[in-house]
C-alpha cells in the first residue's frame, strides 16, 4: 500500500480532482463538494495490484497547525508521494509557502526519499495569453524555496485536460518495473506495424505506458484522449451500457482502443490504409494474452 | 502476430498469371489481407468466398470431416478456397487459367503459409 499525501489551502481544488479521477466526477458535479474536515483517506487500487492509500488534507489553518505538531509522525512518515496543489489565484502567496515549506521540513525527516509534485492549479481562471509567464515565475520560486529538494511541477485545471496529464505522470512514477511493459509495448507496436500504442489504466484512464514510431505531433494528445474517452466511458454507464472498444477511421489513420487486461485498455494507431481492421484487431486479441501473462508476473510480489 | 504488410507480399507474389486476387480471410469473412485489384474487388470476392465457404463447411461437416479445398468454376472466372491455419485463403482467377494450375498454385502457397499462420496466435 502505498501512501500518498494531497496538500495545499482549503478551497484549492485537492478534492475535486480527487474526485475526478478516481471516484467519475465530472468538473461541474465538484461544485457540490463539501470543504474536507480533517482527512479523508481513500484507497484506490490500479492495475489490479498497485494500492494506493490517499490522505486528503483539510487545508484550514487549525488543521494544518495540527499537522505539523501533534500529527507530525502520523501524517508525515512513509510517505512515497507528497502532491502539493496551489491555487493560483491565492491572494496569499506568502503564508501558502509558508505552509508548503513546513511541510517539505516534515517530509525530509520524515520520509525523505517521497516523490513530490506540485501542482499550480485552476489555471483557468488566468487570462489565457497570462499563463505561460504566471506559470514560470511560480515554479522558478518553488523551485528555489524547494531547495535542497527536487519538484515536479505542472499546471493543471479541472476544466481541461492539464489535470490528466499531471496525474499521469504521477501515477507513472508509482508503477514498479514500468520499463519491462514499456519494452513489450514497442515491441507490440513494431511487430503490428503502429505508428502508436498507448496504454491506458482502466479505470482512471489514465495513461501509464507508450510506444511511438510515428510521431503525429500533438504534444497533448494522451491527455485529450483520456480526458475524451473517460467522459464518453462515464456517458455510456450513464446509459446502462459499458464501454467496451471503439474503431476511428479517418482519411489519414485509424485509431482502435479496446480492453487488453482486467485492468487496461489499449489505443492503437494505424496510419497505414492497406492494412485491414480485422488484422488489427486480430493482433490486438494476441496482445491481449500475452499482456494479461505479463501483469500477472509484474505484481506477483 | 500478424504481420500484415509482408503477409500482403506474399499474397501479391501469387497473384500473377491470370490470377486476379489472392485473399486472407478470418472465420468471420473480414479480409486481413489482400491483392487485388482494388479494395472494392476484394471486399466482393471476400464476402461471396467466406458465405460459400461457410454454407458447405456445414453441410459437409457431419460426413466426410472437415472441408478443406473448395474449387468454384464460374461463368466469369475460377475460384480455389483453402484453410490456413484458421483462416481462409481464396484466389480468383480468370477463366482462361486451368483448374489443374490453379489448384497447384493454392496448394503452393497453403504450405508456404501453414507454418507461419499458425504461429500467429502466438506473441
Ligand atoms: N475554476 C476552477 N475551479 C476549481 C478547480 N478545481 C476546483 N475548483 C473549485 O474549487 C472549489 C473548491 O474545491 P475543493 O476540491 O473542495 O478544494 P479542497 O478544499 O482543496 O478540497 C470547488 O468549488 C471546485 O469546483 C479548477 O481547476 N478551476
Ligand atoms: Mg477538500
Amino acid at each position: 500500500m502505498k501512501k500518498i499525501l494531497l496538500m495545499g489551502k482549503s478551497g484549492s481544488g485537492k478534492t475535486s480532482m480527487r474526485s475526478i479521477i478516481f471516484s467519475n466526477y465530472i468538473a461541474r458535479d465538484t461544485r457540490r463538494l463539501g470543504a474536507t474536515i480533517d482527512v479523508e483517506h481513500s484507497h484506490v487500487r490500479l492495475l489490479g495490484n498497485l494500492r494506493l492509500n490517499l490522505w486528503d488534507c483539510g487545508g484550514q489553518e487549525t488543521f494544518m497547525e495540527n499537522y505539523f505538531v501533534s500529527q507530525r509522525d502520523h501524517i508525515f512518515k512513509n510517505v512515497e508521494v507528497l502532491i502539493y496543489v496551489f491555487d493560483v489565484e491565492s491572494r496569499d502567496i506568502e503564508k501558502d509557502m509558508h505552509y508548503y515549506q513546513s511541510c517539505l521540513e516534515a517530509i525530509m525527516t520524515n520520509s525523505k526519499d517521497a516523490k513530490i509534485f506540485c501542482l499550480i492549479h485552476k489555471m483557468d481562471l488566468v487570462q489565457e495569453d497570462q499563463r505561460d509567464r504566471i506559470y514560470n515565475e511560480r515554479v522558478l520560486e518553488l523551485q528555489t524555496r524547494s531547495l535542497p529538494l527536487q519538484v515536479t511541477t505542472f499546471r493543471t485545471s479541472i476544466w481541461d485536460e492539464t489535470l490528466y496529464k499531471a496525474w499521469s505522470s504521477i501515477v507513472y512514477s508509482l508503477i514498479p518495473n514500468v520499463q519491462l511493459l514499456e519494452s513489450h509495448l514497442d515491441n507490440f507496436c513494431k511487430i503490428c506495424e503502429a505508428d502508436e500504442i498507448v496504454l491506458f489504466e482502466r479505470m482512471t484512464f489514465l495513461v501509464i505506458a507508450h510506444s511511438t514510431r510515428i510521431d503525429n505531433g500533438d504534444v497533448h494528445r494522451f491527455e485529450k484522449i483520456s480526458n475524451i474517452i473517460k467522459q464518453f466511458k462515464l456517458s455510456c454507464s450513464r446509459t446502462q451500457g459499458s464501454f467496451q472498444s471503439m474503431e476511428v477511421r479517418h482519411a489519414n489513420f485509424a485509431g482502435f482502443i479496446d480492453y487488453l487486461t482486467n485492468n487496461t485498455y489499449v489505443m492503437v494507431i494505424m496510419s497505414d490504409p492497406t492494412i485491414q481492421s480485422a488484422a488489427t484487431q486480430m493482433n490486438i486479441a494476441v496482445a491481449r494474452k500475452h499482456f494479461e501473462k505479463l501483469e500477472g508476473a509484474q505484481f506477483a510480489k | 502476430m500478424l504481420k500484415p504488410k509482408l503477409i500482403s507480399q506474399v499474397l501479391q507474389q501469387a497473384t500473377t498469371g491470370g490470377v486476379k486476387a489472392t485473399i486472407l480471410l478470418n472465420l468471420e469473412g473480414s479480409l486481413l489481407a489482400f491483392a487485388a485489384q482494388s479494395d472494392r474487388d476484394a471486399r466482393i470476392y471476400g464476402a461471396l468466398t467466406s458465405n460459400i465457404w461457410s454454407i458447405y463447411s456445414k453441410h459437409v461437416k457431419t460426413e466426410t470431416g472437415p472441408l478443406s479445398f473448395l474449387m468454384l468454376e464460374c461463368e466469369e472466372g475460377k475460384v480455389a478456397v483453402s484453410m490456413v491455419s484458421t483462416m481462409i485463403l481464396c484466389l480468383v482467377a480468370q477463366e482462361d487459367v486451368e483448374l489443374g494450375i490453379l489448384k497447384a498454385k493454392s496448394e503452393a502457397l497453403t504450405r508456404h503459409l501453414e507454418a507461419p499462420l499458425s504461429r500467429v496466435t502466438g506473441y
